[in-house]
């Protein structure tokens, strides 16, 4: 296996330089910038929305309870760069 | 349920009739949720009103309000049976000829949405027993005030069935909880031990880059997490490419609700690595590779491969190929004869290699006409094994560098590289020409949106001004058009 590593590694750097690093050309990673409206969609969010206020019309206990569920699973399935463009305090009600 | 004995049996007939009219009520009850106080009116009103009838058949009833007083306020009497603090009760039951028919206190207690689906067998026994009339308040009144009881002596299964959905809500949501917690330590060991195998001192990708983890170099931490189940590894610092970016996508291990939906549809863990060339370093390579069903979707909804390549039908001649479930798409057999070159073939792809390390490997996707911000990408997609597996894809990492200085180095030929060309700038000019469409087509649509908007502001005006306007303008043209006829004429 670790003939393979070098064979794939080396392998490749056969034309005289036996280094394929270059510090010089290094550039810092900069991540993608990112607008509020290409986020990936949150299902789990909108479903606990809509099940909140179907438990506040209807009335139901269960619609409530299974809004909290969903609620759970988008604050846990949260990325990292979406803390500061989302809002968590409306999120328990 | 004292009114109730009260009446006497020969008015059967009518009690029968209350029976069949109160069933219906509830019934709609049940059904509408809503305006149970209109309901309530009405069905007072109607028990009232047959009160009355009552009067009218026998003599030696009892008076009038106390019936009335059963049909609208029925909830004391049952209280007194099941409990007796029930506090929100206004009416007690001492005295209870004194409180009026008001549909108000029936109405706090009936908070029907509270307990529904519970099956309560004592409210079906009164349900008998009782005035029909009294039937449809009263069993949500029971368990109103059952519920509301503080009382020791009920039994835990009777609390149980009362609780259910609370119990279960809350048992699944602490399952929840410790379930990400596991699931989140289970997602982070696999990605360690990816970094430990890959990135660290003296392995493959500190040997090929000089930059690791998306720090400056000193003392940052390789992986960056960007969320409970996406790690990202990034490295710079190597000739022919600006970069490369490792994406770990794993499942959502941490969550349980997509934990329920992978038992119907299995997802596994991935790893993407994207290389961004160097513009001066990559020619114009467009190539694919995956099993043949994916190839075929890559074909159709990847646009670059789409316009430029197309799956390759057979090998090229004389030549070793890789593995039957794999398809290549390509823009040239030229370039893909190249591309995929024995050691690569005898490493992953060819048939007995395929065999050992197939199942890591999803897909390769080289191209210099990518439709994004880099163009010139190379990208690799393989499955991630478990965290004590992590040295059988070692391979596969390996062909990261080595396609980087392939791709890097590599020249078409002359006849090859004049059909790419050619097709480059039939694409570039076909893109060119469809923006430009676009660019008109929108000052078209702005154009007519004024011309709307103008008209809408001429409606606007009066009819009066309208017509003011109009004669002026036929006035203008009837000048306009009167002199040229002059001019003719003369």
């Amino acid at each position: 296996m670790k003939e393979a590593t070098s064979s794939g590694g080396g392998g490749g750097g056969g034309a005289g330089v036996n280094d394929p690093r270059q510090p010089s050309t290094a550039r810092q990673y900069t991540p993608p910038k990112l607008s509020p409206q290409d986020l990936p969609i949150d299902y789990a969010g909108f479903l606990a929305v809509v099940f909140g206020v179907l438990g506040v019309m209807l009335r139901y206990k269960v619609c409530s309870w299974i809004a909290i569920i969903f609620c759970a699973q988008s604050l846990v399935n949260m990325k990292n760069f979406e803390n500061d463009l989302k809002q968590l305090s409306m999120a328990f009600m | 349920m004292a009114t109730a004995s009260s009446i006497r049996p020969p008015r059967a007939a009518l009690v029968l009739l209350l029976l069949a009219l109160s069933f219906s009520l509830t019934l709609a009850a049940h059904f509408e949720g809503f305006g149970s106080d209109d309901l309530h009116s009405a069905h007072a009103d109607a028990a009232s009103a047959d009160d009355e009838d009552d009067e009218g058949l026998d003599v030696e009833l009892p008076p009038p309000p106390r019936i009335s007083l059963s049909t609208s306020t029925p909830s004391p009497p049952v209280t007194t049976t099941t409990t007796t603090t029930s506090a929100p009760n206004p009416n007690p039951d001492p005295n209870p000829t004194l409180t009026p028919p008001n549909p108000t206190p029936t109405l706090d207690l009936w908070d029907e949405d509270e307990f529904e689906g519970i099956p309560v067998p004592e409210a079906a026994s009164s349900d008998e027993s009782s005035t029909p009339a009294e039937a449809a308040p009263s069993d949500p009144a029971a368990d109103a005030a059952a519920e509301a009881a503080p009382a020791p002596p009920r039994r835990p299964a009777e609390l149980l069935r009362a609780y259910t959905v609370e119990i279960a809500c809350v048992s699944f949501l602490i399952c929840f909880l410790l379930n990400y917690f596991t699931g989140k330590r289970q997602n982070e060991a696999i990605a360690l031990a990816w970094a430990t195998r890959f990135a660290t001192r003296d392995s493959i990708f500190d040997k090929n880059f000089s930059l690791l983890g998306t720090g400056d170099g000193k003392d940052t931490p390789l992986l960056m997490k960007e969320g409970q189940d996406v790690f990202k590894f990034y490295a710079s610092g190597r000739r022919y490419c600006q970069g490369m970016l490792a994406t770990m996508e794993m499942r959502a291990r941490h969550d349980l609700l997509s934990k329920l939906v992978e038992l119907v549809f299995p997802r596994k863990d991935t790893i993407t690595f994207e290389v961004v060339m160097n513009e001066e370093a990559m020619d114009h390579v467009m190539l694919a590779v995956a099993r043949k069903k994916a190839a075929k979707t890559m074909q159709k909804e990847e646009r670059d491969l789409q316009k430029f390549a197309g799956v390759l039908t057979s090998a090229p001649a004389g030549r070793r190929w890789v593995a039957d479930e794999l398809a290549v798409v390509a823009e040239s057999k030229e370039v893909a004869g190249d591309m995929i070159t024995e050691a690569v073939l005898d490493q992953v792809l060819g048939d007995k290699a395929f065999e050992k390390f197939g199942k890591w490997f999803i897909s390769l996707h080289f191209s210099d006409q990518l439709a994004g911000s880099y163009k010139k990408v190379l990208s690799f997609k393989f499955v991630l094994p478990d965290a004590s597996n992590m040295a059988e894809m070692t391979r596969l990492v390996a062909l990261v560098p080595y396609y980087i200085d392939l791709v890097g180095r590599y020249k078409l030929s002359n006849h090859a590289r004049s059909k790419t060309e050619a097709a480059r700038t039939k694409a570039s000019q076909e893109a060119f020409r469809e923006q430009q469409g676009l660019r008109q087509e929108a000052l078209q649509r702005k154009k007519a949106e004024k011309k709307k908007l103008m008209e809408e502001a001429e409606a606007k005006l009066s009819a009066e001004a309208l017509r003011k306007k109009e004669e002026k303008e036929r006035a203008r043209q009837m000048k306009k058009s009167m002199p040229k006829v002059k001019m003719l004429r003369s």
